[in-house]
C-alpha cells in the first residue's frame, strides 16, 4: 500500500463576490498516493482549479484541512509554503507560462537556482530534463520561437527538472491540437512510471481523460465520484 | 541577495530594447548633471585663479576710509603707511579722472601701482619701458571701448590733493588681455609714482597687495582683507549658480527616475504572470520583491557602464579642449572665453551615488505591491 502524500479532510473555499459568497468548494475529501496518475475533473466553476491551487500551495482552505508532503498547508507562512512549492511540487499551466526574456534552458534551469544548485549540477539536470521532453536541442531558444507543443513540454521539463514529488497541471492540453496533446500526456505518463511522480491533473479534456488511472469528479464544489480506471486502461 | 542579481541581469538583458531605452536616458542625466557640474567647478577654479593671479594676490590692505563699493570715498580713502610696514605689500592709489578719447568723455579710475611688482600679473613692467611723459597700460576691454591702441596718446584730466583740476596726454604702453573686468573696465594703469607725483598725493596708497609672504599685522587707519574675504562675491555668484544649476539636475534626474518609475509600475502589472509563476516555482514573496527593486536599480548601474564608456573619453577631450562660451562683456563677472571643466572624484561618485539610491528607491516603491499580490490572482493576471 502506497502512502498518502495528499490529504484533503472536509475542505471547503468560499470566495467573497459582491456581498455574497461563492463556494468553490464544499466539504471535499479526498486523498491521493504517491505516484498516481490522477486527475480532477469536471465542468467549468466545478472547483478543479481551486482544488488544485490549494494543493499547491497557493491558496488556502477557508475551511478543512489540506496536508500535502505532511505539511498543513494552512499553517504555513510564505516562506515555508513557497520551500515546499520549490522543494516538492512541480506546476504545469494551460498556458505554460514560461518567462519571455529567458531561454528554454533558464526557464528550466529556474527552479534549480532557487535551490542553490552548483552550475554544473544545474547544467546537467537541465539538459537531462530536456532530454526527457525531446528537447535536447532547443536549450538556447527563446519561447517566442517554439510552437505550442514544445512550449509545454519545456513547462513539463521545467516542472520535472527538481524531481518534485507531485506535479500539478492545470488544464495541460488545453491550447494544445490532438497531437501535440498526445504526445505531451505520454511524456509525462512516461516520467510517472520511471520517476514515480505523482501527477494530479485538472481537466475536463477526454484526451486526458483517456490517460488517467484515476478521476475524482467534482461537481459544484462537491466530489460527486471519485473513480479508478487502471483496470480499464489496461484493457 | 546574489540570486535577485543574478535573475535581475538576466531578465534586462532579456528585455532588450526597454532596457536600453531606460538605461540611455539614465546614462544621459549622469553625464549631463557630470558635465554641468564640471563646468561650474572649472568656472570657479578659473575665476578664482584668474582673480587671484591678476587683482587680489594674497589678500589686501585697504585704508580704513576706503570702500570699494563706494565711488564717494575715493576722494578721501588713502593714506601713508610708513615704508618699513609695507615689506612683501604693492601698493596701489586709486583716483577718478576723466579720459577725453577721440572727443568722447569717459569717467575713468586711474590706479598708480608700483611697476616692479610681481605679485598680480599685470605687466606693470611694461610702464617702465616706456620713454613717455605719462606711460599707461590698459585691459582690452578698455582699449575696445575707449578706441584705444597701443602707442596711442590721450587726454586724460585729474584733480590733485587740493581738488584743483589738472590735465596731460597719457601714452598706451601695452595692452593686456586678462579675464578679469574688475582691473580692465575703465581703467588705468599708471606708475604710482607719476601718480603721486600728478596728484601730489606722494607715498600714499588707497590699497596694498598681499605677496604671499606677507603676513597680517594690526594696522592703525587700515583693515585686511584675505583672499577669501575678496573672493566672496565671486563664491556667492556661484553658489547662487550651482543653487539654479541643481534645479536643472534635479529636474533631470527626477526624469530618469519617472522613467525607471513607469517602468517598474508597469512591469508589476504587466508581469502578473511572470509574477505568479515565480510564486509558483518556488521564490518567496520577498525575494520577488528584492528581483524587482535590483532590477530598478540595475538600470542605475548598466548606465553607469555605458556612461562612462561615452562620458570618459568626451569629457577628457573637453577638459583638455576646453569649451567656448559667448562673450559676457559687461556682467562684470571674470568669465574666460573658453571654460575647462574640472571633474573631480567626489562629483563623479556623489552623482553615480544620488542616481544608484534614487533609482533603487523608486524601484522598491512598486516592487513593495507585490507583497500583497494573491499569487492565484497574479498567475491569472487579473490584479488591477
Amino acid at each position: 500500500m502506497k502512502e498518502n502524500i495528499i490529504t484533503i479532510e472536509h475542505v471547503t473555499k468560499r470566495y467573497p463576490v459582491g456581498e455574497g459568497e461563492f463556494t468553490a468548494l464544499n466539504d471535499v475529501n479526498i486523498q491521493f498516493r504517491k505516484g498516481e496518475f490522477a486527475g480532477i475533473v469536471g465542468p467549468s466553476g466545478s472547483g478543479k482549479t481551486t482544488l488544485l491551487n490549494i494543493i499547491g500551495s497557493l491558496d488556502s482552505p477557508t475551511e478543512g484541512k489540506a496536508v500535502v508532503m505532511g505539511k498543513n498547508i494552512s499553517e504555513l507562512n510564505h516562506k515555508d509554503s513557497a520551500l515546499l512549492r520549490n522543494l516538492h511540487l512541480g506546476f504545469i499551466f494551460q498556458v505554460y507560462n514560461l518567462l519571455p526574456v529567458y531561454t528554454v534552458f533558464e526557464n528550466v534551469e529556474f527552479a534549480l537556482l532557487l535551490q542553490n544548485k552548483t552550475v554544473t549540477e544545474r547544467k546537467k539536470a537541465v539538459m537531462e530534463s530536456l532530454e526527457w521532453v525531446g528537447l535536447g536541442k532547443m536549450a538556447n531558444k527563446k519561447p517566442s520561437k517554439l510552437s505550442g507543443g514544445e512550449g509545454q513540454r519545456v513547462a513539463i521539463a521545467r516542472a520535472m527538472v527538481k524531481r518534485p514529488e507531485i506535479v500539478l497541471a492545470d488544464e495541460p492540453t488545453a491550447n494544445l491540437d490532438s497531437a501535440n496533446a498526445h504526445a505531451i500526456l505520454k511524456t509525462m505518463k512516461t516520467l510517472n512510471k520511471e520517476l514515480n511522480t505523482t501527477f494530479l491533473f485538472s481537466t475536463h479534456d477526454e484526451k486526458v481523460m483517456g490517460y488517467l488511472e484515476r478521476m475524482v469528479h467534482l461537481e459544484d464544489g462537491k466530489v460527486k465520484q471519485d473513480e479508478i480506471i487502471e483496470a480499464k486502461k489496461t484493457e | 541577495m546574489k540570486l535577485a542579481f543574478q535573475l535581475a541581469y538576466r531578465n534586462l538583458i532579456g528585455a532588450g530594447l526597454r532596457t536600453w531605452l531606460n538605461v540611455g536616458v539614465l546614462a544621459f542625466t549622469y553625464l549631463l548633471i557630470i558635465f554641468y557640474n564640471g563646468m561650474i567647478d572649472g568656472w570657479n577654479q578659473e575665476a578664482r585663479r584668474d582673480g587671484i593671479a591678476w587683482e587680489y594676490g594674497y589678500g589686501q590692505l585697504l585704508n580704513q576710509k576706503f570702500d570699494p563699493y563706494d565711488p564717494f570715498t575715493l576722494q578721501d580713502g588713502h593714506g601713508i603707511l610708513p615704508i618699513e610696514k609695507t615689506e612683501n605689500l604693492v601698493p596701489v592709489l586709486i583716483q577718478q579722472a576723466t579720459l577725453y578719447p577721440q572727443g568722447r568723455m569717459i569717467s575713468v579710475l586711474v590706479k598708480g601701482i608700483e611697476p616692479n611688482q610681481v605679485v598680480v600679473k599685470i605687466p606693470t613692467k611694461l610702464l617702465n619701458e616706456s620713454g613717455a611723459k605719462i606711460p599707461a597700460i590698459i585691459g582690452k576691454r578698455m582699449a575696445a571701448s575707449a578706441n584705444l591702441k597701443e602707442g596711442d596718446e590721450v587726454l586724460l584730466r585729474w584733480r590733485d590733493k587740493n581738488g584743483t583740476f589738472d590735465a596731460g596726454n597719457i601714452t598706451i604702453a601695452g595692452i593686456f588681455d586678462s579675464q578679469v573686468p574688475t582691473i580692465d573696465n575703465g581703467q588705468i594703469w599708471v606708475s604710482i609714482k607719476k601718480l603721486w607725483t600728478m596728484t601730489e598725493l606722494s607715498q600714499e596708497a588707497t590699497l596694498f597687495i598681499a605677496n604671499k609672504d606677507y603676513v597680517y599685522k594690526q594696522r592703525s587707519g587700515w583693515f585686511f582683507k584675505s583672499q577669501d574675504d575678496l573672493l566672496k562675491n565671486l563664491n556667492d555668484i556661484i553658489s547662487m549658480k550651482k543653487v539654479s544649476g541643481s534645479f536643472m539636475y534635479l529636474l533631470l534626474l527626477a526624469i530618469a527616475m519617472l522613467a525607471i518609475f513607469d517602468t517598474q509600475v508597469l512591469s508589476i502589472f504587466r508581469r502578473q504572470r511572470e509574477i505568479g509563476t515565480y510564486v509558483s516555482l518556488g521564490m518567496t514573496r520577498l525575494q520577488v520583491v528584492q528581483l524587482f527593486t535590483v532590477e530598478g536599480s540595475m538600470y542605475s548601474l548598466f548606465a553607469t557602464f555605458v556612461g562612462s564608456i561615452v562620458g570618459i573619453p568626451l569629457f577628457i577631450y573637453i577638459a583638455k579642449t576646453g569649451i567656448g562660451l559667448p562673450s559676457m562683456e559687461g556682467t562684470g563677472v571674470p568669465i574666460a572665453d573658453k571654460i575647462y571643466p574640472v571633474y573631480g572624484l567626489g562629483l563623479i561618485i556623489g552623482t553615480l551615488a544620488l542616481v544608484v539610491i534614487s533609482a533603487t528607491i523608486v524601484s522598491f516603491l512598486p516592487a513593495r505591491k507585490i507583497s500583497k499580490m494573491n499569487p492565484v490572482d497574479a498567475l491569472k493576471g487579473k490584479i488591477q
